[in-house]
Protein backbone atom coordinates (compact mmCIF):
# COMPACT_ATOMS: atom_id res chain seq x y z
CA UNK A 1 0.00 0.00 0.00
CA UNK A 2 1.38 3.55 -0.78
CA UNK A 3 1.22 6.30 1.21
CA UNK A 4 1.74 9.54 -1.06
CA UNK A 5 1.47 12.93 0.40
CA UNK A 6 0.47 15.68 -1.95
CA UNK A 7 3.80 17.12 -1.58
CA UNK A 8 5.16 13.54 -2.74
CA UNK A 9 3.24 13.57 -6.38
CA UNK A 10 4.34 15.36 -9.31
CA UNK A 11 2.66 15.47 -12.69
CA UNK A 12 3.85 12.36 -14.61
CA UNK A 13 4.15 10.49 -11.51
CA UNK A 14 2.75 6.86 -12.81
CA UNK A 15 1.77 3.33 -10.89
CA UNK A 16 0.51 0.54 -12.31
CA UNK A 17 -0.54 -3.37 -11.32
CA UNK A 18 -2.32 -5.95 -13.33
CA UNK A 19 -5.43 -8.53 -12.39
CA UNK A 20 -6.72 -11.39 -14.32
CA UNK A 21 -10.28 -11.99 -14.43
CA UNK A 22 -11.44 -15.12 -13.01
CA UNK A 23 -15.23 -16.40 -13.34
CA UNK A 24 -15.59 -16.20 -9.89
CA UNK A 25 -14.98 -12.89 -9.43
CA UNK A 26 -18.22 -12.88 -12.17
CA UNK A 27 -19.65 -14.67 -9.74
CA UNK A 28 -18.90 -12.42 -6.70
CA UNK A 29 -19.87 -8.95 -9.14
CA UNK A 30 -23.37 -10.61 -10.21
CA UNK A 31 -24.18 -11.19 -6.55
CA UNK A 32 -22.96 -8.08 -4.83
CA UNK A 33 -24.30 -5.87 -7.42
CA UNK A 34 -27.51 -7.60 -8.93
CA UNK A 35 -26.99 -7.45 -12.34
CA UNK A 36 -28.74 -10.66 -14.05
CA UNK A 37 -28.18 -9.66 -17.38
CA UNK A 38 -27.36 -12.37 -19.48
CA UNK A 39 -24.40 -10.69 -21.44
CA UNK A 40 -22.65 -11.14 -18.81
CA UNK A 41 -24.41 -14.23 -17.25
CA UNK A 42 -25.07 -16.71 -20.04
CA UNK A 43 -22.31 -18.33 -22.25
CA UNK A 44 -24.55 -18.45 -24.90
CA UNK A 45 -26.36 -15.60 -25.18
CA UNK A 46 -23.34 -13.93 -25.11
CA UNK A 47 -22.45 -15.86 -28.37
CA UNK A 48 -25.29 -15.35 -29.77
CA UNK A 49 -24.80 -11.78 -29.44
CA UNK A 50 -21.81 -12.19 -31.52
CA UNK A 51 -19.10 -12.62 -28.32
CA UNK A 52 -16.10 -15.14 -27.66
CA UNK A 53 -17.67 -15.74 -24.55
CA UNK A 54 -18.99 -13.68 -21.09
CA UNK A 55 -18.64 -10.22 -21.52
CA UNK A 56 -17.47 -9.12 -18.14
CA UNK A 57 -19.51 -6.08 -16.09
CA UNK A 58 -17.98 -2.97 -17.32
CA UNK A 59 -18.05 -1.84 -13.74
CA UNK A 60 -16.18 -4.58 -12.58
CA UNK A 61 -13.22 -3.70 -14.93
CA UNK A 62 -13.69 0.10 -13.47
CA UNK A 63 -13.65 -1.00 -10.18
CA UNK A 64 -9.86 -1.53 -10.85
CA UNK A 65 -9.91 1.86 -10.37
CA UNK A 66 -10.58 1.55 -6.78
CA UNK A 67 -8.01 -0.12 -6.31
CA UNK A 68 -5.62 2.16 -8.32
CA UNK A 69 -6.13 5.09 -6.74
CA UNK A 70 -6.97 3.65 -2.57
CA UNK A 71 -3.78 1.43 -3.00
CA UNK A 72 -1.29 3.06 -5.73
CA UNK A 73 -1.62 6.36 -6.45
CA UNK A 74 -2.20 8.49 -4.23
CA UNK A 75 -3.02 4.99 -1.60
CA UNK A 76 -3.61 5.05 2.16
CA UNK A 77 -4.43 8.49 2.33
CA UNK A 78 -6.93 8.65 -0.99
CA UNK A 79 -10.81 9.96 -1.01
CA UNK A 80 -12.00 9.58 -4.39
CA UNK A 81 -13.87 12.59 -5.71
CA UNK A 82 -14.41 11.59 -8.92
CA UNK A 83 -14.37 8.91 -12.25
CA UNK A 84 -15.12 9.57 -15.61
CA UNK A 85 -14.89 6.22 -17.32
CA UNK A 86 -15.13 5.26 -20.98
CA UNK A 87 -15.95 1.54 -22.09
CA UNK A 88 -13.65 1.34 -25.06
CA UNK A 89 -13.56 -2.59 -25.51
CA UNK A 90 -15.52 -5.67 -24.12
CA UNK A 91 -13.21 -8.08 -21.84
CA UNK A 92 -13.71 -11.78 -21.37
CA UNK A 93 -12.79 -14.37 -18.59
CA UNK A 94 -9.02 -14.84 -18.37
CA UNK A 95 -8.41 -11.64 -19.90
CA UNK A 96 -5.12 -10.23 -17.95
CA UNK A 97 -5.69 -6.01 -17.18
CA UNK A 98 -3.06 -3.67 -16.72
CA UNK A 99 -4.03 -0.80 -14.91
CA UNK A 100 -2.02 2.50 -15.20
CA UNK A 101 -2.45 5.99 -14.32
CA UNK A 102 -0.49 8.77 -14.44
CA UNK A 103 -0.97 12.44 -12.73
CA UNK A 104 -2.40 14.52 -14.82
CA UNK A 105 -2.94 17.84 -12.39
CA UNK A 106 -1.77 18.58 -8.52
CA UNK A 107 -2.95 21.58 -6.70
CA UNK A 108 -1.65 21.79 -3.54
CA UNK A 109 -4.35 24.27 -2.31
CA UNK A 110 -7.37 21.75 -2.49
CA UNK A 111 -4.48 19.07 -2.03
CA UNK A 112 -6.55 17.00 -4.46
CA UNK A 113 -4.49 15.00 -7.95
CA UNK A 114 -6.33 13.90 -11.33
CA UNK A 115 -5.17 11.16 -12.90
CA UNK A 116 -4.93 9.78 -16.45
CA UNK A 117 -5.84 6.23 -15.91
CA UNK A 118 -6.52 3.41 -18.57
CA UNK A 119 -6.81 -0.20 -18.05
CA UNK A 120 -5.06 -2.37 -20.98
CA UNK A 121 -5.52 -5.76 -21.79
CA UNK A 122 -2.88 -9.13 -22.57
CA UNK A 123 -2.77 -7.98 -26.40
CA UNK A 124 -2.29 -4.31 -25.57
CA UNK A 125 -5.21 -2.92 -26.11
CA UNK A 126 -7.04 -0.39 -24.13
CA UNK A 127 -10.36 -1.72 -23.10
CA UNK A 128 -11.58 1.44 -20.28
CA UNK A 129 -9.68 4.90 -20.39
CA UNK A 130 -11.21 7.39 -17.04
CA UNK A 131 -10.13 10.45 -15.58
CA UNK A 132 -10.11 10.42 -11.59
CA UNK A 133 -10.26 13.07 -9.16
CA UNK A 134 -9.01 11.72 -5.91
CA UNK A 135 -8.38 14.26 -2.79
CA UNK A 136 -5.38 13.39 -0.50
CA UNK A 137 -6.17 13.51 3.77
CA UNK A 138 -3.47 15.29 5.56
CA UNK B 1 -10.08 41.79 -18.89
CA UNK B 2 -13.16 43.93 -17.89
CA UNK B 3 -15.28 42.31 -14.83
CA UNK B 4 -18.08 42.27 -17.23
CA UNK B 5 -15.78 39.59 -18.95
CA UNK B 6 -14.74 37.84 -15.86
CA UNK B 7 -18.59 36.99 -14.77
CA UNK B 8 -19.28 35.82 -18.29
CA UNK B 9 -16.28 33.42 -18.41
CA UNK B 10 -17.37 32.39 -14.91
CA UNK B 11 -20.81 31.71 -16.12
CA UNK B 12 -19.09 29.38 -18.53
CA UNK B 13 -17.71 27.31 -16.16
CA UNK B 14 -20.51 27.41 -13.59
CA UNK B 15 -22.59 26.05 -16.55
CA UNK B 16 -20.43 23.87 -17.48
CA UNK B 17 -19.43 22.11 -13.98
CA UNK B 18 -23.06 22.38 -13.61
CA UNK B 19 -24.40 20.91 -16.87
CA UNK B 20 -27.21 24.04 -16.37
CA UNK B 21 -27.40 26.71 -18.89
CA UNK B 22 -30.20 28.18 -17.33
CA UNK B 23 -27.19 29.34 -14.69
CA UNK B 24 -27.19 33.65 -14.28
CA UNK B 25 -24.62 34.72 -11.95
CA UNK B 26 -24.92 37.85 -9.88
CA UNK B 27 -22.55 39.67 -7.50
CA UNK B 28 -24.42 38.25 -4.46
CA UNK B 29 -24.93 34.59 -5.93
CA UNK B 30 -23.90 32.50 -3.28
CA UNK B 31 -24.48 27.93 -2.87
CA UNK B 32 -27.73 28.29 -1.80
CA UNK B 33 -29.17 29.56 -5.36
CA UNK B 34 -27.44 26.51 -7.33
CA UNK B 35 -29.15 23.35 -5.79
CA UNK B 36 -25.76 21.31 -6.34
CA UNK B 37 -22.82 23.41 -5.24
CA UNK B 38 -21.75 21.87 -2.43
CA UNK B 39 -17.79 22.31 -1.18
CA UNK B 40 -16.87 19.42 -3.46
CA UNK B 41 -18.08 21.55 -6.01
CA UNK B 42 -16.84 24.53 -4.79
CA UNK B 43 -13.12 23.12 -5.57
CA UNK B 44 -14.09 21.74 -8.76
CA UNK B 45 -15.45 25.61 -9.91
CA UNK B 46 -12.45 27.02 -8.35
CA UNK B 47 -10.38 24.16 -9.91
CA UNK B 48 -11.79 25.22 -13.99
CA UNK B 49 -11.38 28.96 -12.83
CA UNK B 50 -7.51 28.41 -12.31
CA UNK B 51 -6.97 26.76 -15.72
CA UNK B 52 -9.45 29.73 -17.59
CA UNK B 53 -7.87 32.94 -16.27
CA UNK B 54 -4.37 30.92 -15.86
CA UNK B 55 -3.73 31.74 -12.27
CA UNK B 56 -3.31 29.51 -8.75
CA UNK B 57 -5.24 30.08 -5.92
CA UNK B 58 -3.71 29.57 -2.38
CA UNK B 59 -5.43 28.79 0.54
CA UNK B 60 -6.13 32.45 1.68
CA UNK B 61 -7.21 33.05 -1.56
CA UNK B 62 -10.12 30.87 -1.24
CA UNK B 63 -10.84 30.20 2.72
CA UNK B 64 -13.76 32.86 3.08
CA UNK B 65 -14.96 33.53 -0.49
CA UNK B 66 -18.83 34.66 0.64
CA UNK B 67 -20.74 34.71 -2.92
CA UNK B 68 -19.74 34.98 -6.74
CA UNK B 69 -19.11 38.91 -6.55
CA UNK B 70 -15.52 37.58 -3.87
CA UNK B 71 -14.81 35.37 -6.48
CA UNK B 72 -14.89 38.25 -9.13
CA UNK B 73 -12.93 39.95 -6.89
CA UNK B 74 -10.46 37.62 -6.40
CA UNK B 75 -9.49 36.60 -10.07
CA UNK B 76 -9.57 40.40 -10.58
CA UNK B 77 -6.48 40.41 -8.35
CA UNK B 78 -4.64 38.06 -9.55
CA UNK B 79 -4.95 39.34 -13.72
CA UNK B 80 -4.21 42.69 -11.69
Amino acid sequence: MNRYAISDLKIGHTESFSATVSSEMLKNFRELSGDINPLHNDENYARSRGYVGRVVFGMLVASLYSTLAGVYLPGERCLLHEVNIKFKKPVFVGDTLTVSGTVADVSETFSRIEIDARIVNQCGETVNRARIIAGIID
Amino acid sequence: MSRNEIFDRMTEVFRDNFDDDSIVLTESTTSDDIEDWDSLEQINILVALERVFSTKFSVNDVENLKNVGEMVDLIERHLA
